[in-house]
């Protein structure tokens, strides 16, 4: 099965189409790792089409002027430590040092908030189901203090889900719980740990069933 | 908290000492004027990374809007440009790093944040193709005659496996059994030249 699985994966590769996903072996992965670095040495398709190049920008613009389409909502964190997310980003980012400031471009109003923090002490993960859904974000900055972001959108869904942060140790530490208003909620505080050793993060439902799980890269 | 603090790309009469000048942008030339700059600046190069890591169009287009969709927001222009192409690089490796999660449940590539840096500066790119064909190259030259030729066949010819049969004159069983072991010895040559 994962070997047919394979052969069809390594078929679309060949022909250029977007491969169908299905659990893979560890063993597959160095296959598929050789047949990417063959395929991505073909001429041609390693060059951006010019039609995708536009239309991302165009689709970036469209959001920025249209803050529902993104699924960041404006909001207030405890002692005055306080970011407006702005625009097209499906995930927000607070720090150490904040700023609202304004840009204008090409008419339009956008917001650019945030000075990009050092890669080292930035993380970030896609919460998940086991199906393999992306129900939000988590962003840990290991600065001092620490803090940690997360946005979650269950449709559907209302109430709270509670997260749990997992050291690579194997201990865990309460982060808090997300409060869902017509399925959405976002949680922000500070955090006293080791972010570089955060293996990752888990939401359980009031129940104790695990929502979705976030591993950080 | 720090106080909101001024964007570095503005400055205040008193730093010129000109009111007209002042309402002028000035501009550092290591920082971007707005986020469109940073966006032309970073489209091209973030995509050939991308497609480099996951070899079709399809998913490199998906992946490479996911980034920009992720990072532009939060972005600080007065940030540098290093400070820049580093969070699209911290974002990417997210982005591509849960990509294979949700598509085969293991992680096939990676992108690193400090060792990719080149691939998103301007002497990173030699040529528009990058360094693939080179890497592609040095792995097929090691390769025993019959298993370069059907890997050739099929992910630079872009040949079906039925076709890739045809021209080796063998049948499409073997041709898959081929194409398994040649890919097989690649991932090994691959994994000798990057030791």
């Amino acid at each position: 099965m994962t070997a047919r699985r394979m052969t069809e994966f390594l078929d679309a590769l060949a022909a250029g189409q977007r491969p169908k996903a299905y659990h893979a072996d560890p063993e597959d992965a160095e296959v598929l790792r050789a047949a990417i670095a063959l395929r991505a040495a073909r001429p041609g398709d390693a060059v951006p089409d010019d039609t995708f190049v536009a239309g991302l920008y165009e689709r970036l613009v469209d959001e920025s002027r249209d803050p529902v389409a993104s699924n960041v909502r404006p909001f207030r964190m405890r002692r005055s430590r306080a970011a407006l997310i702005g625009i097209a980003a499906s995930i927000a980012l607070i720090g150490g040092t904040f700023a609202v400031t304004e840009a204008s471009h090409n008419g339009a109003t956008t917001t650019s908030a945030i000075q990009a923090p050092p890669a080292n002490v930035l993380r970030t993960a896609t919460f998940e189901t086991s199906q393999g859904h992306a129900l939000g974000q988590i962003v840990v900055h290991g600065g001092s203090p620490g803090w940690v972001f997360m946005n979650v959108d269950i449709p559907t869904s209302d109430g709270i889900v509670k997260c749990e942060l997992r050291m690579m140790d194997g201990s865990v530490v309460a982060a808090g719980v997300v409060h869902l208003h017509n399925g959405s909620g976002v949680l922000s505080k500070e955090i006293h740990v080791d972010t570089g050793r955060l293996e990752g993060a888990t939401l359980y439902s009031l129940s104790g069933a695990v929502v979705a799980s976030a591993t950080f890269a | 908290m720090s106080p909101v603090p001024e964007p570095s790309a503005f400055r205040s009469p008193s730093d010129t000492g000109d009111h007209d000048a002042a309402r002028l942008r000035v501009v550092d030339a290591d920082t971007y004027t707005d986020w469109e700059s940073v966006y032309r600046d970073n489209v091209n190069r973030l995509y050939r990374l991308m497609y480099a890591r996951v070899g079709n169009r399809p998913d490199a287009e998906d992946l490479t809007s996911e980034v920009f969709r992720t990072a532009l927001g939060p972005l600080r222009l007065a940030s540098s440009k290093g400070e820049v192409r580093s969070y699209l690089l911290v974002t990417a490796q997210t982005v591509l790093a849960s990509h294979w999660r949700r598509t085969l449940g293991v992680s096939v590539t990676s992108i690193d944040p400090e060792s990719d840096l080149d691939a998103l500066t301007e002497k990173g790119v030699p040529d528009e193709e990058g360094d693939a064909p080179q890497r592609a190259g040095k792995i097929l030259a090691a390769l025993p005659e019959r298993y370069r030729r059907i890997l050739e066949l099929r992910f630079l010819e872009a040949c079906s496996i039925k076709e890739a049969a045809s021209t080796m004159e063998i049948t499409v069983s073997n041709a898959k059994v081929l194409q398994h072991r040649a890919l097989r010895m690649a991932a090994k040559v691959g994994l000798e030249i990057e030791s």
